[in-house]
């Protein structure tokens, strides 16, 4: 059983390579920002297979942690720098 | 086993390239969503290296608070830029910048043969201290070795590490105002999660805070998460009344560093060493060090998001 968490675990991983490449290439922020959303996602299931296959319960309070967090860069990129990216510079 | 060094290996390649890019990529936003990939596969790295309590640390912090400050930075950044236009000295300041980049070669590679050397010449294996610390757990108050260290053990490491935390927030303070707030209202659905995230962020914190006496999680973790709430707060548009709290947000900024150091004057009278904590009550000095750690660090990373020292409603022109 722990040999088929891990092997999910990896292809997980190497999913996050694909993530990557979106990264790299863009074109555009949203993108990015979108890959970095996936990868917080990913990097929880990673965790989640890991604290299975080793029975570690505190890396499921590390995956917890990440699930609650993953939307606070995204709000900061919409509030912060969304409107920033289009034509409009408005600054007052 | 061969998975294993599989994924470790992969992790590891992944973890250098990501750096790479990330240091290497000219277009600033892109190198902030490398950054927090690297965090987030450094975080993977860690647990991989038996170490969850960083890794709790990492999270924490990378995904609530980092990745949001460059972010803040970098608008702000764009908005300062985007107001001069010193398109002259930027060049020349561009020239001399290319310049000495060549002679960085120099210092930089004697670093790397210097920290080369240091790697090399240390022994194969040592024991380190954990024999000492498990020896010593008992008498530490708390039950998960790593809170044991950093409360008890090496506790003045911790104290003026807060203190570290508070001068950066006095130094930005004495820079710059705060970022000016989101010219549109939240939209109903950045109101709905703010309103429905926070509390839930506040209990898991309230969670590590608690737990990191006998398991992964502690202080800094549940700090963290605070002010990941304060970040998702403020982007909500949310702001204290600043005339009515001045007083209350100074003394909490400051209860860590003070209740650490009030324990500590504390333990000087009684046992003649600063730090030292009677044993029978080791466990309730370092709760109570560690809720008020909690708070401090919680506001002073939410305070590092505003961007600069909260100014009276309508002072500034």
């Amino acid at each position: 059983m722990q040999q088929l968490y891990l092997a999910l675990a990896m292809f997980l991983l190497l999913n996050l390579g694909a993530g990557l490449w979106r990264v790299l290439r863009g074109p555009t922020a949203a993108d990015r920002m979108l890959a970095a959303q996936l990868f917080g996602t990913t990097a929880v299931a990673v965790l989640l297979l890991l604290a299975q296959a080793f029975g570690e319960a505190a890396l499921r309070d590390v995956a917890l942690v990440f699930a609650l967090l993953a939307p606070v860069t995204a709000v900061a990129f919409v509030r912060r720098l969304w409107p920033e990216q289009g034509n409009s510079r408005d600054t007052d | 086993m061969l998975l294993q060094s599989g994924f470790d290996v992969a992790l590891g390649l992944g973890l250098l390239w990501v750096a790479w890019q990330a240091l290497n990529s000219s277009d600033l936003f892109k190198a902030i969503v490398f950054f927090i990939a690297f965090g987030l596969l450094m975080a993977l790295a860690w647990v991989r290296m038996d170490a969850p309590d960083i890794a709790l640390a990492e999270a924490a912090i990378g995904a609530g608070v980092t990745g949001a400050l460059l972010l803040g930075a970098l608008a702000r950044l764009r908005a300062s830029n985007a107001g001069e236009t010193t398109m002259g000295q930027a060049g020349n300041g561009q020239r001399r910048f290319m310049a000495s980049r060549r002679l960085l070669w120099i210092p930089l590679l004697l670093m790397a043969a210097g920290l080369g050397y240091a790697v090399l010449s240390l022994p194969g294996y040592t024991p380190g201290l954990s024999a000492q610390v498990a020896a010593n757990l008992g008498a530490s108050g708390v039950s998960n070795p790593v809170t044991a260290v950093l409360l008890n053990f090496r506790g003045y490491d911790t104290l003026l590490e807060l203190v570290v935390l508070l001068l950066a927030l006095l130094g930005m303070w004495s820079m710059a105002g705060p970022a000016p707030p989101p010219s549109a209202e939240a939209a109903a659905v950045l109101d709905g999660l703010s309103r429905f995230l926070t509390p839930l962020v506040l209990l898991v914190a309230a969670y590590l805070l608690w737990v990191g006496t006998r398991a992964p999680g502690g202080a800094f973790q549940a700090g963290s998460l605070l002010g990941a709430a304060g970040v998702l707060l403020i982007l909500a548009g949310w702001r204290a009344n600043v005339a009515s709290t001045a007083l209350s947000l100074r003394l909490v900024l400051t209860a860590g560093p003070g209740v650490f150091v009030a324990v500590a004057a504390f333990s000087l009278l009684m046992s003649g060493q600063m730090l030292k904590y009677p044993p029978a009550y080791a466990g309730i000095l370092i709760l109570i060090i560690e809720i008020a750690a909690t708070l401090s660090i919680g506001l002073t990373l939410a305070g590092l998001f505003l961007g600069g020292r909260p100014r009276g409603e309508r002072k500034s022109p």
